[in-house]
């Protein structure tokens, strides 16, 4: 039972309020969006030159 | 900083006039450039015809003119005159002397380069290039506003000086620290424009000289043109990183990193006009690749803008109690045209960005250079996220200058104007940037070019831009109604200019950032570097001068 407790605990520290998960997650989501745009375009550059 | 910027909450009045005589300058020419904008997308769906026998190169020209360089400037003008007036404090009224005067110069030179547009005498396209040769007193006018701005500017450059001179040591103010970048910034790229214009393009439009350099002449552009899109896009950083936070009820992540962001664009943005010259014969290849490994350093203080924003928009939502992931995304002001105004032209840079570094890339501009798709990518970078953060100030701005009130109707309309510019830019630039990689030409009237297949494929975008020409017309006609509501009918009131505040205010941004003699001298360092041995090499090969060609 004791046990129990202790992993809540844990759990709502992690929500912490410094958190910069969602930050991360975003500037990751901007890095997949430039790296597919680019290659989409390169695509076109090799297949036509 | 922070004390001071409490301490002054109201631009004062007398600097308010002038920023005001700049916002009916600049709303003046988004409502005629706007018109022309409307006219050419419908000219290039095919179904319609200039009346009268105006030229589509005429229209097109004054739309660059009015959009890109008259708008853009003197909008940029006011908001940091009122930036500087209300962080530094009021003005002296030396420094007020000299904004107007710098006003009156831009102001003549608009009416002279337009008189002249519209006479048809000059119908080169807001690029100028040579050798398509225009009217002298279009050269004059451009001259007056270039030489205009740079008087304008050294009224903010006057009262930034007077603050760090009653306060030694001490961080300027953030958002007059970041004019102060941008004017800088403006001044050092316009000497290659004011260069090309008083060397090459008057002599020669006067006919004291007969042939131009055309090779020197479109570097000595470049060299300013690059530039240019970040003194436009540099004012809507200092709304992003210093106004939205205070407006959303959050704080700025990192003053120190804001200011970095600002001197990297400003060493950055200057020496790489050649990768808008990728395609150009006569400049060694290895100079293009220096300029565009430089180029691709921009991409660092953009990322770090990027982060920073969303730092900041997370850090407010798990302050209000948000959890997960993405949770603090929706407890953001949505209601707030202040904030969704900005926040849709933050969201458009995403891709406008990614376009860029497309652009940027050697073999890719080979895919899309001269295409529509280039006028695609400007119209997200120029005419979204600039231009909407631009509405978006207005908003506050105008009723806190005229002393009214921003109502709910009027916020409400800005929200809507704002997702009609959205849409209608969707289907414009959305069709523009797949007609460019289709091969569709920019700079263009309409032609079936013989009905070729490929010509006829790109009808249907040139429709689909008519459609979103229209509905950003519409914007236009809202965004107005706006404006002359708060400039003169909304209720009186006090409308907060909203300065933000760094989040750990214990944070003191390092002396080093306003070392001038130290970033004007890496600056010069770059632009010797970048340009000093190509250019030598462009005017020792050059090839005969060209004669002026008027095709209209």
């Amino acid at each position: 039972m004791a046990k129990v407790e202790l992993k809540a605990k844990q759990n709502t520290e992690i929500e912490d309020r410094s958190s910069l998960k969602g930050t991360m997650a975003s500037v990751l989501f901007l890095l997949l969006f430039i790296i597919v745009s680019w290659l989409g375009v390169y695509y076109l550059f090799v297949d036509r030159f | 900083m922070i004390n001071n910027a409490k301490a002054i909450v109201k631009v004062d009045s007398k600097d308010a006039k002038l920023s005001m005589a700049h916002f009916f300058v600049a709303f003046g020419a988004l409502a005629i450039g706007g018109l022309m904008g409307l006219l050419q997308t419908l000219v290039r769906s095919g179904k319609f015809e200039l009346p009268f026998g105006i030229g589509y190169y005429q229209i097109l020209t004054a739309h660059g003119v009015l959009m890109g360089l008259v708008l853009t400037t003197f909008f940029i003008m006011g908001f940091q005159y009122a930036a500087v007036s209300r962080t530094a404090g009021p003005h002296s009224s030396a420094a007020r002397r000299t904004g107007w005067t710098g006003f009156w110069m831009m102001t003549a030179g608009t009416l002279m380069s337009g008189t002249m547009i519209l006479l048809n005498e000059a119908s080169v396209l807001y690029t100028f290039y040579a050798p398509l040769k225009a009217h002298w007193i279009f050269y004059l006018g451009l001259t007056f506003v270039v030489v205009g701005s740079w008087v304008d500017g050294i009224a903010q450059i006057m009262t930034y000086a007077k603050w760090r001179k009653n306060h030694p040591g001490v961080p300027s103010p953030l958002l007059s620290f970041m004019a102060v970048i941008n004017t800088v910034l403006w001044i050092v790229a316009t000497l290659g424009v004011a260069a090309t214009v008083l060397f090459q393009l008057l002599p020669w439009s006067l006919g004291l000289v007969d042939t131009v350099d055309v090779l020197v002449s479109r570097t000595l552009f470049w060299y300013f043109g690059h530039p240019l899109v970040y003194f436009w896009l540099l004012p809507a950083y200092m709304c992003w990183y210093a106004v939205v936070p205070k407006i959303i009820g959050g704080k700025i992540f990192s003053d120190s990193l804001a200011r970095l962001s600002f001197i990297l664009f400003l060493l950055f943005s200057i020496p790489v006009g050649f990768h808008h010259q990728l395609t150009e014969p006569g400049i060694d290849p290895a100079w293009k690749f220096f300029q565009v490994i430089l180029t691709f350093m921009v991409v660092i203080p953009s990322l770090m803008t990027a982060f920073s924003l969303f730092a900041t928009f997370e850090r407010y939502g798990r302050s209000k109690g948000a959890t997960g992931i993405l949770g603090w995304f929706k407890v953001l002001p949505w209601n707030d045209a202040r904030f969704i105004v900005p926040f849709i032209g933050m969201a458009a840079f995403i891709p406008a960005g990614a376009g860029g570094i497309i652009n940027a890339s050697n073999q890719m501009d080979q895919v899309v250079h001269n295409t529509i798709w280039v006028t695609g990518h400007f119209h997200l970078t120029a005419a979204t996220s600039v231009i909407l953060t631009f509405f978006g100030i207005s908003y506050w701005l105008i009723p806190h200058l005229t002393g009214r009130k921003l109502t709910k109707k009027m916020n409400k309309l800005g929200i809507i104007q704002a997702w009609v510019w959205f849409i209608g830019m969707a289907f414009m630039s959305g069709s523009m940037h797949i007609q460019g990689l289709l091969g569709g030409p920019r700079r263009s009237s309409f032609s079936t070019y013989g009905d070729s297949k490929q010509a006829l494929e790109w009808i249907p975008y040139q429709i689909a831009q008519a459609v979103g020409g229209t509905i950003l017309f519409i914007g236009i006609i809202l965004v107005l109604v706006i404006f002359i509501n708060l400039a003169f009918f909304a209720p009186k009131g006090d409308e907060e200019f909203p300065v933000g505040e760094a989040e750990n205010s214990e944070e003191r941004a390092p002396m080093v950032f306003e070392n001038w003699k130290l970033w004007l001298g890496i600056l010069t360092a770059l632009i010797l570097f970048a340009y000093t041995i190509p250019f030598i090499d462009i005017i020792q090969n050059a090839p005969p001068g060209s004669k002026g060609f008027r095709t209209w």
